[in-house]
């Protein structure tokens, strides 16, 4: 009696409730996404995988778009890999004037508010006439997704002993070599990671894309979300079980190698 | 000049308000090892980090080989470095730890492999060649950290608290090899502690130091046995400290009044005058018990016993003198317990040439 009072005090009830309101939607579109009504039912009348093969039927544009957000994910994670773990490392080691305001610029598409950010990329890459290329697209991406690289390699840098790079700077080696074989081997892990979330921001961002992209070459977020303005179709329910699967696979993966990396793996 | 392979002019560093160094030389000559010795916080890392430029100093200059190297960025000072927590890097094997530098330097793979080799050897580490750092003992680390910091021959190795980490028997050890390494290899070695029996024991020179200065520098004998002020003499060795008042001056010897009424004598020193107000010091192994009418000592004074404490090497007793300030003696572990049990009376006598006299409210 006692034991159950104990484990089953209010706060801890109430705790439970707010996960299980919060994660039933996102679950129950799997089930539903395994029906063959024309309509969004749950539960299903009839199981069946014929929402999965709408999904991949070319003509339905399903595939073309998760492959156009595929590449935008991996162009947009590649740039923001290389615009900041080099400016972490840069930011983190060396002290000059204007530090703090360069930090803040670097952070700040995090603050504004995404339709801000989105508006403003959209007047810039209009005057330029790239709006609707790829170019723009990951670029834009690249921009809201810098920030959550910045700190994850923060964070590695913080944990990193300053006297390895104290040494491997007294035996001779440059900051570039410096960077190269000893920084970056030991940040592995918080790159990687960061690199993963940064990577699924992008492949799951609609506001910036449904202003950049092309109407007729949307990203999948953006499709689905334009779908949804005329009907709800329930194919959506296999796409969202497809990115539900890619983002606790991302999130597995990440949380593994961060705890190899705590390992001293 | 040139025979010199550090010598520091006047460097000084300022952090904000606060003097972590006053201005200080400092020579090192070549095959010296050179210890700074202090308490935490006297600027011994200010200094090393000075000499390896990963601080700017306030002012002065720092000369390496002879060459004026105040601006010279810290990869072209030619120095090495050891670090209390070997700053190893965890992602490469110990070979490669140890290869770093002189693949920093271009040399070809023959050669790395030559000297890597040698100086793992040198540390006795050579079976540990595949291993990655984490797989080593704190012991090996260092060693590794070590073979790392003279393979590639640089003018000076710099080493912060090397054996802090390591535990008693280790850093014994360890003392041993690395003083061994010294002498055979004729490095030249700036070294940091704060254990004074490690400074005594590994050095040539040893550079006291204290709230960012230099206190005293010489070799560890000059340093234990002539301390220049009481803090030397508190710091290095184990001390008793007795207050007194200067009763008479002469050519030969300063003759010293207790408030307990007894007089002890002292070496002549400058500067002190009749009615100063001073401090004496004798260590506790220069005193001797004297039974009944003994030889006597030219300073001797009349003691309660404490209780007598075994240290297995020696035996320690602590005793009050007539002004009710406690003083010690260190005897050989064979000495009879029982002449020293709590409340015996004891005599006690040492030399005036081991009476050290300094200023009153000098020292720690
Ligand atoms: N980066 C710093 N900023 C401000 N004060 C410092 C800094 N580094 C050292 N100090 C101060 O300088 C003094 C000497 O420090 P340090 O050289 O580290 O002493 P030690 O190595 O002998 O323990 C201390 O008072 C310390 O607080
Ligand atoms: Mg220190």
């Amino acid at each position: 009696m006692r034991f159950l009072t104990k484990n089953l005090s209010l706060p801890v009830i109430v705790t439970w409730l707010i996960y299980v309101f919060l994660l039933v939607p996102s679950l129950v579109v799997i089930p539903i996404s395994f029906g063959t009504s024309n309509e969004l039912v749950f539960p299903p009348q009839d199981w069946g995988l014929d929402l999965y093969r709408r999904a991949l039927d070319p003509a339905e544009g399903w595939l073309a778009a998760a492959g156009r957000s595929m590449v935008l994910g991996i162009l947009a994670t590649t740039i923001a890999l290389l615009m900041g773990v080099p400016a972490a490392y840069g930011l983190s080691r060396s002290r000059f004037p204007g530090q703090k305001a360069l930090t803040f610029m670097l952070m700040s598409p995090i603050f504004a508010p995404t339709i801000v950010v989105a508006l403003a990329l959209y007047l810039y890459f209009a005057t330029l006439g790239m709006t609707g290329t790829m170019a723009a697209l990951a670029m834009s991406h690249a921009v809201v997704i810098t920030p959550f690289i910045l700190v994850t390699t923060l964070s590695g840098l913080k944990h990193l002993d300053r006297n390895i790079e104290n040494a491997a700077m007294v035996m001779g080696a440059t900051r570039l070599q410096i960077f190269f074989h000893v920084v970056l081997p030991a940040l592995k892990g918080s790159v990687l990671t960061g690199g993963l979330f940064a990577f699924l921001l992008s492949f799951d961002e609609v506001i910036v894309s449904w202003f950049i992209a092309r109407s007729d070459q949307p990203t999948l977020p953006v499709k689905m979300y334009s779908s949804i303005q005329w009907e709800i179709s329930p194919v959506l329910s296999a796409i969202s079980t497809f990115l539900v699967a890619i983002t606790v696979v991302g999130s597995v993966v990440a949380a593994f190698i961060s705890s190899a990396e705590t390992d001293g793996i | 000049m040139t025979t010199n392979k550090l010598s520091l002019q006047q460097v000084s560093k300022a952090y904000g308000y606060v003097d972590a160094l006053h201005p200080t030389d400092l020579n090192v000559a070549e095959s010296e090892f050179v210890t700074l010795l202090g308490p935490s916080g006297s600027g011994k890392t200010t200094l090393l980090k000075i000499i390896a430029g990963m601080e700017r100093p306030s002012g002065g200059r720092v000369f390496i080989n002879g060459r004026d190297t105040t601006e010279t960025p810290v990869r072209e000072r030619d120095l090495g470095m050891v670090f209390q927590n070997y700053a190893l890097m965890p992602h490469l094997s110990v070979f490669d730890n140890v290869a770093f530098p002189l693949k920093v330097r271009k040399t070809g793979a023959e050669e790395i492999r030559r000297k890597v080799g040698e100086a793992l050897g040198t540390v006795q580490l050579a079976h540990l060649a595949d291993r990655k750092p984490q797989a080593l003992s704190g012991g090996q680390q260092q060693r590794v950290s070590i073979a790392r910091a003279i393979v590639y021959n640089p003018s000076l190795v710099l080493m912060d608290e090397p054996l802090g980490a390591l535990d008693k028997k280790l850093r014994e050890q360890l003392q041993h090899e690395i003083k061994q390494l010294h002498e055979r290899l004729g490095i030249t070695i700036l070294y940091v502690t704060h254990d004074q029996q490690e400074a005594m024991s590994m050095s040539d020179r040893i550079a006291l130091m204290n709230e960012g200065r230099i206190e005293q520098l010489g070799a560890p004998r000059e340093l234990y046995f002539s301390p220049k002020t009481a803090f030397a003499a508190d710091f290095l060795g184990n001390s008793n400290f007795i207050e007194a008042t200067v009763s008479e001056v002469s050519a030969a010897a300063t003759r010293c009044r207790l408030s307990g009424g007894e007089e002890l004598l002292a070496p002549r020193r400058d500067g002190v005058r009749q009615g100063d107000a001073v401090r004496l010091m004798v260590r506790p192994e220069h005193i001797r018990l004297i039974g009944g009418d003994g030889a006597a000592e030219d300073n001797v004074l009349t003691a309660s016993s404490l209780g007598p404490t075994f240290f297995g090497d020696a035996l320690e007793i602590r005793a009050q003198i007539a002004d009710g300030s406690e003083v010690s003696v260190k005897v050989a572990n064979n000495f009879e317990v029982a002449a020293a049990a709590p409340g015996q009376p004891l005599r006690l006598g040492w030399s005036s040439d081991h009476t050290h006299l300094f200023a009153s409210g000098s020292g720690r």
